[in-house]
């Protein structure tokens, strides 16, 4: 085929991009997204926090809460792996940019899917990592 | 009487995805002589994978966004190695087939990346088309569109499914004719052929003094491909395979290469699953990595990657080497573009495909 009629077959075909704010675009339900909690079924072992490569989960087995760090998440899903009680799940959105050091924190007795929404505390990593400084 | 100018092509560049510096000195159109300079992307990655052999796995595969599964493949396999340990068949043909896949994405990414610099958005909507085929079936396979995150020492972390493999053969058989379309088209579009033959010509000899790897050197003669002995998912199941080389040496042959490799890597990745068994795909390690030193090495989209770990018995790596396929070729560039018109410069560069997030990294 040249490069004419391949050119041609373009113009008179449908185009391949989607109008993606206004239209959806087909995210496979597999895809790795945003973490979510079930607070329900967590039994507070601590493996997603020992686990995290990027220490962005901390649990407080005291109050009860999980917390995690947006920016600091890199979609790994060893979280989900490693739950042995399937509390933890990913949905499948493409993570959103975004500059905000927040942090979003699941606590037990709320609904699912809800959680409020902190500032990123200065955790004992960063106060060190100040320190060296 | 001629006087030597010089001329500042980059940091920033239309014609580069990434910064780096070239200082070309010119004498009236034709370029003379050239300086290098990298370093804009320094991330200190070395030192920072050397602190945990564990979350290494997910750091190694952001090195680079377009060759993040040979990274980690390279990785995986030089602590399999420093382990003693070997993957099940299954995980190594599961690694062959996503890295070919990556390969696919790689190789169109550069193909429409030289389409682009020569001037021919058309055909660079073109192959970005098709690249986008493939991005969108890795994403369904491994749930992420560039960093995969399937490997671990000793295998992977999550098999693929019977309704995988069918998806990907799918998608291949629609994929192979509109890629052997694109390949009629580069063959014979004038456009490129006169834009590209005869410029940047690397001759065999010293493409070898260079020490170039990857389609650089394939296109320059040297028959040197590490699938055919370095990644242990090639070659040991008995999948066939033969590198593709061209002996013109020029941009055009550094083009055919890839255009080549793209239907050679369906045809790997077919080769793949007619050769997938059902049984095992991980073995898990345990302990910490031996004070004991290996190195792997795997066929990245541009050429030899190499790993070199030498662990300490401790969580702590004592050392990790990388040794980049564009840290190689780049340099390459200053032996071609001598003698060049400055508008060559740019599709010259691109030809060797140059990543500079490996380079640096």
């Amino acid at each position: 085929m040249s490069m004419i009629v391949s050119s041609l077959k373009n113009l008179l075909s449908k185009p391949d991009t989607v109008r993606y704010p206004f239209e959806r675009t087909d995210i496979p339900s597999n895809n790795r997204g945003r973490v979510v909690w079930d607070m329900e079924r967590c039994i507070w072992c601590r493996l997603c926090e020992k686990n995290c490569p990027t220490k962005a989960i901390v649990t407080d087995k005291a109050a009860k809460t999980q917390t995690i760090t947006r920016v600091r998440c890199i979609q790994c899903r060893t979280c989900v792996d490693v739950c042995p009680t399937n509390t933890i799940a990913m949905e499948p959105v493409y993570s959103e940019p975004g500059p905000a050091r927040e942090v979003h924190t699941y606590a037990v007795g709320m609904k699912k899917g809800e959680y409020t929404v902190g500032l990123m505390p200065l955790s004992e990593r960063d106060e060190t990592r100040l320190r060296k400084r | 009487m001629s006087r030597t100018s010089v001329i500042p092509f980059g940091p920033q560049h239309a014609a580069f995805l990434e910064p780096f510096h070239l200082k070309l000195q010119v004498e009236e159109e034709v370029v003379v002589g050239a300086e290098m300079s990298f370093g804009y992307n320094h991330r200190g990655m070395e030192y920072a994978m050397a602190q945990d052999f564990k979350r290494t796995q997910f750091l190694c595969e952001r090195v680079c966004g377009i060759c993040s599964f040979h990274h980690s493949s390279a990785y995986v396999q030089t602590m399999e190695r420093l382990f003693g340990i070997e993957a099940p068949e299954r995980a190594k043909l599961v690694r062959m087939i996503m890295m070919e896949a990556q390969r696919l994405t790689s190789h169109l990414l550069a193909l429409g990346h030289i389409a682009e610099t020569v001037g021919y958005e058309n055909m660079f909507m073109q192959f970005f088309r098709e690249r986008e085929e493939v991005m969108t079936l890795v994403n369904r396979i491994s749930g992420g569109r560039v960093h995969y995150s399937m490997n671990a020492i000793g295998g992977i972390r999550k098999d693929v499914t019977y309704e995988g493999l069918k998806d990907i053969g799918e998608t291949m058989d629609r994929l192979e004719p509109r890629l052997l379309d694109l390949r009629s088209i580069v063959r014979k579009d004038r456009t490129l052929r006169k834009r590209l033959i005869g410029v940047g010509v690397l001759s065999k000899e010293a493409a070898f003094d260079w020490c170039t790897v990857g389609p650089t050197s394939r296109g320059s003669g040297l028959p040197h491909d590490i699938r055919l002995t370095g990644f242990d998912g090639y070659g040991v199941n008995g999948v066939k395979f033969r590198p593709i080389y061209y002996d013109e040496g020029d941009c055009y042959a550094r083009t055919m290469v890839r255009m080549d490799e793209v239907i050679q890597s369906v045809d790997l990745i077919r080769q793949g699953i007619n050769l997938m068994r059902d049984g095992p795909f991980l073995n898990a390690v345990k302990g910490n990595p031996p004070a004991a030193d290996a190195y792997g090495r795997v066929e990245a989209p541009r050429g030899e990657l190499m790993y070199w770990v030498r662990g300490k018995n401790e969580v702590q790596l004592d050392r990790i080497k990388l040794r980049t396929p564009a840290l190689v070729n780049v340099p390459a560039v200053s032996a071609m573009i001598k003698g060049a018109r400055v508008a060559d410069v740019g599709p010259i560069t691109v030809s060797v495909d140059p990543c500079i997030c490996c380079t640096d990294r």
